[in-house]
Order: structure tokens, then C-alpha cells, then sequence
């Protein structure tokens, strides 16, 4: 039963519609892009041997990374990923050092992303609207039909009265939640698709979430969808062939259901394929991306030689896009033997590696000088103070012992406070009982010197590297005092385990939330996460609660 | 090595007599065994690493000559220390900061506390455990003055100290006691480090 209630919820989700309406999209999207595209591609194509291919080419970059922009934020909205436009690489010197820029990975990415949205979208939203459509017309077919003079054609099925269109209302029934459910399965393999192409260069591909929004859970497994997709798939077009079976038995219309249901299939398996087994990437010389757009390629060119094949015949029209397909296809080759993957691989890590360490100088260097300040306002003023106290003490003691001894005791409660400013200095560079008993204890206190209730969770056997646990202290320790100073919350939960090479922490208040990610503090602590090519995120809406979750690798 | 010449003539000052004065956890734990003295000062953080060797040394220490009394101090307190210090139940044992030495008339009280089997705990540790309650524990139950007293029983004064530090007659203190003890529903103890271990380990308790 817990499937039937699955498909109760995914029926009443808003996210499921959201789906939906992503995959609707690629109706108008997914033509124009192509179109743009290839546009674009030939015109650079034709001008190659001349200089304007160079102003040609900052059109295609520019113009990539705008349609880019607009499919994340359809991406952001429609299907709650974090997808950004890809920005250029950080210019090098020079017009070349820009102008190269601009052709990043994250642009083939992005030309990638857009290529799909046609290949495997468009047919996709074509398909979903015929099956939305064919359901809505059989589901409503009481409610006009009988106002249709001559009865209504649906598909080959004509009811002339309103008691012959009462049989469409159970099967709209059926097929109208079915067409949703198709379009929750279809829409599955576009989330990862728009979280891994659409995403800036420097930033690390594990981050899955962005501020606000909690990572939504799929009510179909990526590997039950293709299952549950070919189901649905064999039932629409059973249903097809019942009805026509019932009905004239003329011309074979179902025909035009099973080319797009099957071309969208067979996409899907060579998605799912692609997925399972990374020795068919390898052959594509591991280009994911030339892979995806081969079988894409190859399912659309068999779908059009079918659709030439069952019409007319006569003309070979789909040379035409094939033409176009191929075109496609031999730019994205080209472009994976120009920028192996090996090398765009070490491109992108090198461009990540420049940017954490430039973070990491910088959180550095900021907290050398709060140190300093702290140091010279705190403590040494103290000491000042505490040495005059001393002095005018030694002044006295001939003539005035009693002022002499005030002032020894001012100068005893100087000592402790400057003692204490530096106590809390030092435990704000390193506590040492981390160093000494690790993260358990060092939380443990860490907890109890908080107002707030804490509800600590360590499992972090065998201990990491030292610079793992003081990252995972301070993100803890921030994220604590946060909780206290901003979100005025009363309970927090810290939760840190050791998964493999993985330490997760997890901290979770009940505050009022609306952190801001890119504040001093939790900026420098996303610099200290990703110096040890970890990732941190923080989900903190309006009216809270906040989660803040650092992972962080550890051999 | 400031702070143990400094703790060397201050003590010696006040007539306690030094019997040795070393710098590293072995070292300790060697004199401790030659020469039995009735208390040894340990600072937590010793050569070679600086990290807990003083609190293994103060360990070893109590393991090898039983009822050894210890008193160890440090720049920073954490309740998890005090926690293995006061394991085996017995007492003779002090934490504290390196603060308290400037009040010189408290330290040595507590010197002589801990090396006559009593325990001085930190105050700091002390607060650390009640920054823990819930609020609707039963500590929400007592009165601001008898959590005072608490507190000063969980540092492991006696009740003569206790009136003393809040200038009370001892009957009064009595009478507070008796009164804490029956709202947490601890027993009666015999000595008043019993007592200690008994309140620590509700305060413990209470935090979960």
C-alpha cells in the first residue's frame, strides 16, 4: 500500500506540478535554443577563416550564457536545484586571456544543458501535452460533446451523444493522473542534469542546495522512474490500441503515440544506461555530456526517418535535421577533443584550488588582525593599567599603606581580567581540550558555555586530521553563538558523524532563521570548509529554523 | 617554570614546606613515590607536547601511592577533566585555575582542604555544570540562595567555609543544606567529599 499512497502524495505535491510545468517549457524553449544555437554555431562555422569569427564567437558566449541564465532560474523555481548561469573564468591578462575566459567549461556546460533541453525536451513536452490534452478532452467529454454537431472526434473514437462521451470520463480518470505521473518520472533526470551543468566553475558539484530551500526528495527512485515510466508508457498506448481496436479500426492513429512515447523512452534507457555504467561513458572519451547527445542524436534522427518512413515517404525531408544533429554533435566532439576531459578536469580543480586558498589567506589574514586587535585592547591595556596600578602602589607604601593596599587589590582584579581576555583569546584560536580529548569534549564545553540548551551527537571514530576537527569546532562554535546573538533560539542540535572519509556536521536551531550566507563569519567558515576541499551550506528562511551542514573530507 | 617559582616561595612563605619542585609528569610521579609528600601541585599542561601529561601524571600519581592528594591547575578548566580527577571516588583531589593563586589566603584554604582529603573544585566547573540545567529541572525548584550554597558545596567547602565565603552562621548553612538535600533527593553524607561527589554526579545526571 505504501506505493498507492506514493502516488497520493506526488499527485497532491505542488513540486509535482512544478515538474510539470518545467517540462512544458522546453515546448517553446527547447526549439528556440536549437534554432539559436545552430544559428549561431554556423554562422562561426562560415566565418572561420575570416577575423569576425571572433566578435561571432563573444555573440555565441554571451548569448549561451543568457539563455543559461534564464534555464537556471527556471531550474531554481520549477525544480528547487541550484543551478547558476556558468560565469567566465577569471580573465587572464590581455584580450586572449579574456576572450578565453569566456569560453570556460561551465559554457560547454551550459551549450550542453541547452542542446538537451531540445533533444530530449522538446519531445518530451510534445508528448506531455498530447497526453494532457487527450485526458482533459475524454475527462470533460460529457461537459461538449453532445454540443458538437456531427459528434466529436477524439482520436478515431467519435461519441455523437452525451451517454456515448460518458465512457471518456473513467478513462480521463485514469489517464489524467497517469500523465502527471509519466511527467514526474520524465522530469527526474533533468534535476541532476541542471544541478551538474548548470553551476559555476570554482564551485564544487556536491553542493546540491541552495539558501532557503531544503533538498527535496524524489517520490520516484531514479532507478524505479524508468520502470515506472515504460509502465505507464505500455498502458497509455494499450489503452490506445483498445480504443482503436473498439472503435473503426481504420487508420492505425496510436501510431503517433508510440513514436514519441518510444523515442522519450528509449532516451531515458540511454540516460539511465549512461548512469549505471561509466565503461559506456569512457567510449564517448568520457565526455557525459557527448555521450548524452549521441544517443539523444541517434533517437530523434530514428524518430524522424519513422515519422518520413509512415507518412508520405517521398522526399527524404529529416535530412535536413539530421543535418543539423550531426552539426551539433561534431562542435561538441570537437570541443571534447580540444578540452579532454582530463585537462578540463585539471582546469577546474586548479581554478577551485585558487580560489580556497586565495579564501583561505583571506580568513586567515582577517583573523590575525581580530587577534591583534583583540590583544592590543584587551589584554596589553590591561597590563598598562595593572603595571600603574603597581607603580603608584609602590609611591604610597612609605607614606599612605592603606591607598597603597586599594591599589595592590585593583591591581590583583587587572591580573584576572586580563587573564581571562586571553583565556578566551586562546580559545578562540585553538580550545586546547579539542587538541587533547577532541570533538566530543571540546563540544561538551563548548555547550556548556552557551545559555542555550544543546543536544550534542558526535560518532566521529577513528579522530581526523587535526585541521578536519577545528574546522568542524569553529563551524559549530559560529553556528552556536549565531543561534544565541541572531536567531534567538532556545534548542540546538549538533550532530557530527564520520561516514568513511566523510565528517558530516549538522547544526539545526529553532531560531528565527534568515541568516545571511555571505555575513563575515559564515563566509570566513566557508573559506576554512573549502581549504579542506570541503563544501558548506546553510538553509536558513525567513521565520527559521536555520541548518547549517559543512562535509568534509578526511583520510 | 614562572609560575612554579612563584608557587615555590609563596607557599614556602606560608610555612608549607616544599619538598620538591620538577618539571616534567615523570619526574613527578618519581618524587611522589620517593618522598610521599601530603600534596602535589600539578599544572595540566606539561613538556614534551603540552597537551594533558600533568593530569596523566596527577593520575599516575594517585594510582601508585594510594590517597595521594593532587591538586591540579591550568589555564583553562573543563568539567570533562574534573569528571576523570574525581573517577575513583576518592578524594584528596583539586582543580583549579591559575587565577585563584592571586587569592592567596583562598588558594592555600584550598591547598590545605585538598591535602587533608577534601576537594576544591573550580568555580568555573562548577558553573560549567549549572549553565546545563533545564529549565524545568528541579534545581528550578531551590531558592537563588541555596543554589549559592550549592554551588559552594559542589566546590567542596565544608559548611563552616560556605558560612564563611557568604557570611552566614553555620547553623543557617545547616539549615540550607538540608534543605537542598532533600529537594534533590540526595542522601546524607558522612564527609564532605562524599558530599561533592554526590552533588556532582546529580549535576551530572541533570544534564541529559
Amino acid at each position: 500500500m505504501e506505493i498507492t499512497a506514493q502516488i497520493a502524495q506526488t499527485l497532491v505535491a505542488p513540486a509535482t506540478y512544478k515538474r510539470l510545468a518545467y517540462l512544458l517549457t522546453a515546448l517553446i524553449l527547447g526549439p528556440v535554443w536549437f534554432a539559436a544555437l545552430v544559428a549561431a554555431w554556423s554562422v562561426c562555422a562560415g566565418l572561420i577563416i575570416t577575423p569576425f569569427v571572433i566578435p561571432a564567437m563573444i555573440v555565441l558566449a554571451y548569448m549561451t550564457r543568457g539563455f543559461a541564465a534564464l534555464e537556471a532560474g527556471i531550474a531554481r523555481a520549477l525544480l528547487d536545484v541550484d543551478a547558476h548561469a556558468p560565469a567566465p573564468r577569471p580573465p587572464r591578462p590581455g584580450f586572449w586571456g579574456w576572450f578565453r575566459g569566456e569560453f570556460s567549461p561551465g559554457f560547454w556546460r551550459a551549450q550542453a544543458y541547452l542542446l538537451i533541453r531540445w533533444f530530449a525536451g522538446f519531445p518530451i513536452a510534445v508528448a506531455m501535452v498530447t497526453a494532457l490534452a487527450v485526458s482533459l478532452a475524454t475527462l470533460t467529454a460529457p461537459l461538449w460533446v453532445p454540443f458538437v454537431h456531427g459528434g466529436a472526434q477524439l482520436g478515431i473514437w467519435r461519441p455523437h451523444t452525451f451517454v456515448q462521451s460518458l465512457v471518456g470520463v473513467p478513462l480521463g480518470l485514469v489517464l489524467l493522473p497517469l500523465s502527471v505521473l509519466i511527467a514526474e518520472a520524465l522530469a527526474l533526470p533533468f534535476e541532476p542534469t541542471a544541478a551538474s551543468l548548470l553551476r559555476p566553475d570554482a564551485e564544487p558539484a556536491r553542493v546540491a542546495v541552495s539558501e532557503g530551500k531544503p533538498v527535496r526528495r524524489p517520490a520516484v527512485r531514479p532507478g524505479q522512474a524508468l520502470e515506472v515510466h515504460a509502465a505507464v508508457d505500455a498502458g497509455l498506448v494499450a489503452v490506445a490500441i483498445v480504443i482503436w481496436a473498439l472503435t473503426s479500426r481504420g487508420y492505425f492513429w496510436p501510431v503517433w503515440m508510440i513514436l514519441p512515447f518510444a523515442t522519450a523512452l528509449a532516451i531515458h534507457a540511454w540516460f539511465v544506461l549512461l548512469a549505471d555504467e561509466p565503461s559506456v561513458v569512457a567510449r564517448f572519451r568520457g565526455s557525459r555530456v557527448l555521450a548524452a547527445s549521441t544517443g539523444i542524436g541517434a533517437a530523434l534522427a530514428a524518430f524522424m526517418t519513422l515519422i518520413w518512413a509512415i507518412t508520405a515517404q517521398g522526399y527524404f525531408w529529416p535530412v535536413w535535421p539530421m543535418l543539423g544533429i550531426a552539426i551539433v554533435l561534431a562542435s561538441e566532439l570537437l570541443a571534447v577533443l580540444l578540452l579532454s576531459p582530463r585537462r578540463a578536469e585539471l582546469t577546474e580543480r586548479i581554478e577551485t584550488l585558487e580560489t580556497t586558498r586565495a579564501g583561505a589567506v583571506n580568513a586567515q589574514d582577517t583573523e590575525l588582525r581580530r587577534i591583534e586587535r583583540d590583544l592590543h585592547d584587551g589584554a596589553q591595556a590591561r597590563l598598562v593599567a595593572l603595571g600603574m596600578s603597581l607603580g603608584m602602589a609602590e609611591q604610597k607604601l612609605a607614606d599612605d599603606p592603606e591607598r597603597a593596599g586599594e591599589l595592590l587589590a585593583e591591581a590583583r582584579i587587572g591580573a584576572e581580567h586580563a587573564l581571562k581576555e586571553l583565556r578566551d583569546l586562546a580559545r578562540g584560536i585553538h580550545p586546547p581540550v579539542l587538541a587533547d580529548r577532541g570533538l566530543e569534549a571540546a563540544l561538551d564545553s563548548l555547550a556548556s558555555s552557551t545559555p542555550l540548551r544543546v543536544v550534542v551527537s558526535v560518532h566521529v571514530a577513528p579522530r581526523p586530521a587535526p585541521a578536519v576537527e577545528s574546522a568542524a569546532y569553529f563551524v559549530a562554535a559560529e553556528a552556536l553563538a549565531n543561534a544565541a546573538k541572531h536567531a534567538r533560539a532556545r534548542q540546538v542540535d549538533i550532530r557530527i558523524a564520520r561516514i568513511a572519509d566523510l565528517l558530516e556536521l549538522e547544526v539545526r536551531d529553532d531560531g528565527v532563521g534568515g541568516a545571511n550566507p555571505d555575513g563575515t563569519g559564515l563566509q570566513g567558515l566557508r573559506h576554512r570548509v573549502e581549504a579542506l576541499d570541503g563544501t558548506l551550506s546553510v538553509i536558513s528562511p525567513r521565520g527559521g529554523p536555520t541548518t547549517i551542514r559543512a562535509q568534509l573530507p578526511c583520510e | 617554570m614562572l609560575l612554579r617559582d612563584g608557587l615555590t616561595r609563596l607557599l614556602r612563605d606560608n610555612d608549607i614546606d616544599v619538598v620538591a619542585a620538577v618539571s616534567d609528569g615523570d619526574a613527578l610521579v618519581r618524587e611522589v613515590v620517593a618522598q610521599r609528600p601530603d600534596l602535589a601541585i600539578v599544572d595540566i599542561r606539561l613538556p614534551p607536547s603540552f597537551h594533558d601529561e600533568g593530569l596523566r601524571a596527577a593520575l599516575e600519581a594517585r594510582r601508585r601511592v594510594s590517597g595521594m592528594a593532587v591538586l591540579v591547575v591550568s589555564q583553562y578548566v573543563e568539567h570533562t577533566y574534573a569528571q576523570e580527577l574525581l573517577a575513583d571516588g576518592r578524594g584528596g583531589v583539586g582543580y583549579l585555575l591559575k587565577d585563584r593563586v592571586m587569592h592567596v589566603a583562598d588558594f592555600l584554604e584550598a591547598v590545605r582542604r585538598v591535602a587533608g582529603g577534601g576537594t576544591a573544585l573550580d568555580p568555573d566547573v562548577v558553573a560549567q555544570l549549572f549553565s546545563r540545567r533545564r529549565e524545568d529541572g528541579p534545581l528550578e525548584r531551590l531558592t537563588p540562595r541555596e543554589l549559592e550554597v550549592l554551588s559552594l558545596m559542589a566546590e567542596g567547602r565544608s559548611n563552616a567555609g560556605i558560612a564563611d565565603s557568604l557570611v552566614l552562621t553555620v547553623g543557617a548553612v545547616e539549615k540550607h543544606v538540608q534543605s537542598i538535600l532533600s529537594k534533590l533527593d540526595l542522601p546524607q553524607s558522612p564527609t564532605d567529599h562524599r558530599r561533592v561527589l554526590a552533588v556532582l554526579a546529580y549535576l551530572q545526571q541533570s544534564e541529559d
